[in-house]
């Protein structure tokens, strides 16, 4: 084995191509003898043959990168395993999950804070998705552009550089979002009154969530009390814990346009009929919206939380760049996936990361089902 | 009044629009203004648009910092190696999916869709045991080498519709000349599934690009660093002053590949996601 990194992996690659060309071969060939025992033509056994051999990757890479994992996680999950000790796992029973769910008030913050990015955040995001979406329709020129510069930041999205340059513009003192906010609201008056109303109604939310992680409400006392914030007030977004998850949001909602895209295609999917049909009734804009389009759009609507929803119990890039080791901020804004990344990885802890992987896969699910089982309700398929 | 109604909706849409994009592209522009502006000016408390006179020190700093070219190096490296072996292997089990008929192909097909349920860091933990196994923790194998086994049921998914598309009767008259199903595979149906490809490659170039929980975890020294890693590391908490214009002009160097890359693409990427995502 070459002792370059770059030789290394370059050596093991093609080890990898050779491994999965077998693979294809083998698993192309058993299946065709299995199609020949059980008394298959010769065209379906060349079929069969080919299927495999080429859907062999996958149904390898399934069993080795998932299943087995998955297996290994599971066992692991009930017993005290450790990677960097040479001790095997012992067997502890529902240690870990009883220890996770009732006694660890660290996985309680971060599950109470992916409630809060889901509750809150995934709203805010399908709500300006929708907007965007909705203005982008009115098939005007220049469209094109602007979709564009509403789905760069998907592609810019996560990636660490971008962040960190979040972290620059969200500075509390000299950040150019909070520089604006200041010269607009001392610039006009009424606007001042706006952003501290926001403000307000911003920390009443996130303190009541605090609340939640802790069990205790005193912050949400002080904040009721303290009353509407003085006029100079800006946002302390990464700064202060009841802002911290408010500025994940703001990045959620930057990358809204990949919902905007599936929005989009839904309103190109509604016939123009309709929208006639309830302008000559004498519909307004507005209603024509709420109640031809919107109904129509529910699908979309379905799909988007679906997947958003997913997607936001994930989080996991922003909070790392964003609150990595500052430690007064961390129990305000730590995701599940970013508590699971800390017990597994600083401290390796591979039974109790398990568990927590476990439970996450298990939320996930639950949610999932549960959308499922409620679309009926109000997601209208019925032009389709 | 009525008469002028339509004239003020478009300013006001075109408005709106405009204000929108404006803010949407916002931290590129302060991206790039930043990493051109000396550090008083990027902690100046009042408002620096642009800065008075551009400076290039940090661009000069960068290209002379040799972790950050290695971790560029190392970037470009992985993402090219990694591409290059799981869009190979996500056409090969789209073609099974789709010009195929095989038993157990639905069963198989809806396993695969299932996987998109499962989080990707339920499997992380075990994996990196898997691989610490393997002696592979701080090389590049972990995040190379599960592409190669057709890594991202969604891709798969949208290549297999594509093909799906493609008229039966294309390869039934290749039979008949005598051309076994890899020679269809590489010969008749990839050429015609050009711009799908190109648009799933976008996606993994995208996603290889911006990964970080991964890299971090398996690479472990700084010469291994891919970029997303190593500029994390030049933001550091315990520092009074943040070097910003250095970061910022990483983080500048960093999305340009994204910027050319979604420049050229769009065109298939916006259309493709609308197509695959939903009317499946």
């Amino acid at each position: 084995m070459p002792q370059n990194p770059y030789l290394n992996v370059l050596f093991m690659a093609a080890a990898a191509v050779v491994f999965i060309i077998a693979c294809c071969y083998g698993l192309g060939s058993l299946a065709r003898w299995i199609g020949k025992l059980r008394g298959a033509s010769l065209k379906k056994q060349e079929n069969t043959f080919a299927g495999y051999f080429f859907a062999a990757p996958w149904i390898v890479g399934f069993l080795i990168f998932v299943i087995v994992p998955m297996a290994f996680s599971l066992y692991w999950s009930f017993t005290d395993y450790r990677v960097t000790s040479r001790e095997p796992a012992t067997w502890i029973g529902l240690d870990n999950y009883t220890q996770l769910l009732f006694n660890d008030d660290n996985f309680r913050a971060s599950l109470v804070n992916t409630l809060y990015l889901t509750v809150i955040g995934l709203p805010l995001q399908m709500a300006a998705a929708l907007v965007l979406a909705v203005l982008l329709n009115q098939k005007m020129r220049g469209e094109r552009f602007f979709r564009m510069a509403f789905y760069l930041p998907v592609v810019l999205g996560f990636n660490t550089a971008v962040l960190l340059c979040w972290r620059l513009m969200l500075n509390t003192g000299t950040g150019i979002i909070n520089q604006i906010i200041r010269s607009v609201t001392t610039a006009v008056p009424a606007l001042g009154y706006i952003n501290r109303g926001l403000i307000h109604v911003q920390e009443i939310v996130t303190a009541f969530f605090l609340g939640l992680n802790t069990g205790k409400f005193n912050l949400l006392n002080k904040v009721i009390e303290a009353g509407l914030p003085e006029a100079n007030r800006v946002p302390l977004w990464v700064q202060s814990p009841l802002w911290t998850k408010m500025s994940v949001i703001l990045l959620m909602v930057w990358g809204c346009g990949s919902m905007m895209l599936i929005f989009l295609a839904g309103l190109n999917n509604i016939p123009k009929e309709l929208h006639e049909a309830a302008e000559v009734d004498g519909a307004s804009g507005w209603q024509r919206f709420w109640k031809v389009s919107f109904p129509l759009l529910t699908p979309y609507v379905f799909y988007n939380l679906v997947v958003g929803m997913i997607a936001a119990l994930q989080i996991f890039e922003p909070v790392f760049v964003l609150y990595r080791d500052n430690q007064p901020l961390v129990s305000s804004t730590i995701s599940m996936v970013y508590y699971l990344w800390q017990k597994s990885f600083s401290h390796f802890e591979i039974g109790y990361g398990s568990a927590i992987s476990w439970v996450i896969l298990v939320i996930i699910l639950i949610i999932t089902v549960i959308q499922f089982k409620l679309q009926d309700r109000w997601v209208t398929y019925d032009i389709y | 009044m009525k008469r002028y109604w339509p004239i003020i909706k478009g300013i006001l849409l075109y408005f709106f629009l405009t204000a929108a994009s404006v803010l949407m592209s916002f931290p590129l522009f302060w991206m790039i203004s930043s990493s051109l502006k000396t550090l008083e000016e990027t902690n100046s408390p009042g408002i620096v648009w642009v800065p008075k006179h551009i400076a290039w020190d940090a661009y000069i700093g960068i290209f002379q910092n040799y972790d950050f070219l290695r971790s560029y190096f190392n970037s470009v490296f992985y993402v090219s190696l990694a591409l290059v072996g799981t869009l190979l292997s996500i056409a090969a089990v789209s073609y099974a999916f789709s010009r195929v008929e095989w038993p157990g192909r639905n069963f198989v097909f809806f396993l695969m869709l299932a996987t998109m349920m499962i989080p990707p860091q339920a499997l992380i933990v075990p994996q990196y045991v898997f691989f610490n196994k393997l002696d592979w923790i701080g090389t590049f194998n972990p995040i190379v080498i599960p592409g190669y086994f057709a890594g991202g049921a969604a891709m798969v998914f949208l290549l297999r519709q594509s093909m799906a598309q493609i008229p039966k009767e294309m390869d039934e008259s290749a039979f008949v000349d005598g051309a076994d199903h890899i020679q269809i595979w590489w010969q008749i149906i990839m050429p015609l599934v050009k711009a799908p490809l190109a648009t799933v490659a976008t996606f993994l170039f995208v996603g290889f690009w911006n990964s970080l929980l991964t890299p971090l975890m398996y690479l472990q020294t700084i010469d291994l660093y891919t970029l997303p890693v190593y500029v994390t590391t030049l933001y550091n908490i315990n520092n009074t002053v943040q070097p910003w214009p250095t970061i910022m002009t990483a983080a500048v160097l960093t999305t340009v590949p994204l910027l050319v890359v979604f420049f050229f693409a769009q065109r298939f990427i916006l259309e493709s996601v609308v197509i695959s995502g939903l009317k499946g």
